[in-house]
């Protein structure tokens, strides 16, 4: 599933009925063991819900919505829901723009309003003007690249008159091609002897350091490479910022963890929130098996609202993990309010 | 929702869960932690979607039972054997639907002999009324809902669903910018705001 879009117009065909049996198959499959995919179908049914609501649903869509979306009775609940909520946002929002204004102010049309944010992100409804101006936009594109490409031909083929007009011309570009080749086996050979050196220069800083001080070794890092860091008793520790997880794919961070580290620190930086206490879990990916959690902790405040977690090296072999943060309110109600993922490699 | 007391299973099943049944679900979830209940929860929430996309008027009753028979075989034989709880839930809730579709089909030659003799009903002017009623019910319902959030998330909650095309964009930019979030986690964050808002008003609305 690496289209987003193509995983949305899927997402919302399988909440209409309207998925192929086998795919059906598969997203129950996947609505009930994978987390991640539960999260995005919750949000995709409310967008759903949403732009019926605001009639921007139109044809086959609208169709399967109504015959089969809104045949359950929890649905419809659903959707009565999303319009007491939008008539509440709306009362709620007297400073709105102009043009929100206006829409606020037109009666609820069933399927002529043009689509929303749908559109922008690229689901399922299509605006009859969002073509107009893709077809305006293509044609010009098509008319800069036409006239481009002649420019270009019209070019090429003076340059092939001029060649054939004068003979020595493979020659001398021959001799040119001879200087660049020259040119860049020198720079390969500088560059082979620069490395040499820094192998050499780097063998020689670490047997000195082994033999100053063995035990205070320190290995600065950024982001995802670790800080380790040895405590007074020798034990090594692997430092780790991880940033909170957002919807939509995004490149897992790796985390390197050198072979004799004790414990990794991890720390995670949450978005802000009212929670003044969180729960840590620690999830096996490919398991899906809770492997570690935490007490309740308090987050640390600087700049920014940060969590601290230390775990067992032992724990994280190289595998994909997530650190589930959940939030616990002084009522004692809990609430998940970040993933983090990361993999580890050794 | 979000009582953890040991349900009682559905009429026609012969045993109910025992407290002691009841956690060893809840641990077994868990797989050694203490979510205080939330996977249970939202392990509840999924299978009752599932069961809700097949178009079944008891979805309830059917993720219930799912769960319960995963509680009885636990307590049965100590534990399962499975990839993941969440993996074999789904094995147990897929066949509880095969099960009850089988029942339905048996029924269903009694069922269309009965409601082939009842009047169609049509939407009477009365039960307009009586819908419009509810709306209005439901409208003030989240407005007591509303108002038990906190300033923020208030904020988030009537910003996040208004207007339409741009104006609704530009809205969520606004506030994800004036929170400094990304338009990402201000939409993970309205998204479950909202789940929370939905499961408040039904309670207020009694159902």
């Amino acid at each position: 599933m690496n289209n987003p879009a193509a995983n949305n117009e899927k997402i919302v065909k399988y909440l209409l009925g309207s998925l192929p049996e086998a795919e059906t198959e598969s997203f129950d499959e996947m609505s009930i063991t994978d987390g991640e995919f539960a999260v995005a179908l919750s949000a995709a049914e409310k967008d759903l819900i949403d732009a019926y609501v605001q009639g921007e649903l139109t044809g086959a869509t609208l169709n399967d919505f109504r015959s089969n979306f809104l045949a359950s009775p929890f649905r419809r609940g659903k959707l009565d829901f999303a319009e007491a909520l939008e008539a509440h946002a709306k009362r709620h929002q007297p400073a709105l723009s102009e043009t929100a204004g206006e829409e606020l102010l037109a009666e609820r049309p069933t399927e002529k309003k043009r689509p929303g944010w749908f559109a922008g992100k690229g689901f399922f409804t299509t605006p009859r003007l969002a073509w107009q101006w893709g077809f305006a936009v293509a044609a010009i594109a098509f008319l800069v690249a036409g006239s481009w490409l002649w420019s270009e031909n019209m070019r090429l083929r003076q340059q092939i008159s001029q060649s054939q007009g004068h003979p020595e011309a493979p020659g001398t570009r021959e001799s040119e091609l001879q200087k660049e080749l020259e040119q860049q086996r020198e720079a390969i050979a500088k560059t082979e002897m620069e490395l040499t050196r820094l192998r050499e220069e780097r063998e020689r800083l670490a047997a000195e350091l082994k033999q100053q001080a063995p035990e205070s070794q320190v290995a600065a890092g950024e982001r995802s490479a670790p800080n380790q860091q040895p405590s007074p008793r020798g034990v090594n520790i692997a430092s780790f910022i991880l940033t909170p997880q957002m919807r939509g794919l995004q490149q897992v961070p790796v985390i390197s963890i050198p072979v004799d580290t004790d414990r990794v620190s991890l720390q995670l930086e949450l978005e802000p929130d009212d929670f003044r206490d969180y729960r840590v879990v620690l999830i096996d990916q490919i398991t899906n098996r809770n492997i570690w959690s935490s007490s309740k902790i308090k987050a640390t405040a600087s700049d920014r609202k940060t969590l601290k977690v230390n775990l067992p090296a032992s724990l994280l072999g190289p595998n994909a993990y997530v650190l589930r943060v959940t939030g616990v309110s002084t009522g004692n109600e809990s609430e998940i309010v970040g993933d983090y993922r990361f993999r580890v490699v050794k | 929702m979000g009582d953890f007391s040991a349900q009682k299973v559905g009429q026609k099943k012969d045993r109910t869960l025992t407290p002691h049944s009841f956690q060893g679900l809840l641990g077994w979830l868990d797989q050694g932690t203490n979510s205080d209940g939330q996977q249970y929860l939202e392990m509840r929430r999924r299978l009752v979607d599932y069961f809700d996309r097949k178009n079944l008027t008891n979805f309830e009753e059917l993720a219930d039972e799912t769960l319960n028979r995963v509680a009885r075989r636990l307590e049965d034989e100590g534990t399962i054997e499975s990839e993941t709880p969440a993996k074999y839930c789904y094995v147990v809730a897929r066949f509880i639907l095969m099960e009850h579709l089988r029942e339905t089909q048996k029924e269903r030659v009694m069922v269309e002999s009965i409601t082939k003799h009842q009047p169609t009903q049509s939407v009477s002017e009365h039960q307009a009324v009586q819908e419009m009623e509810i709306k209005e019910k439901m409208l003030n319902c989240l407005e007591n809902c509303t108002l038990q959030l906190d300033p923020v998330n208030h904020r988030i909650i009537t910003q996040y669903y208004v207007g339409q095309e741009r104006v609704k964009i530009e809205n969520r930019r606004e506030l994800a910018a004036s929170l400094g979030i990304t338009m990402n986690a201000v939409s993970i964050r309205a998204c479950r705001l909202r789940d929370k808002l939905e499961v408040c008003v039904r309670q207020c609305l009694g159902r």
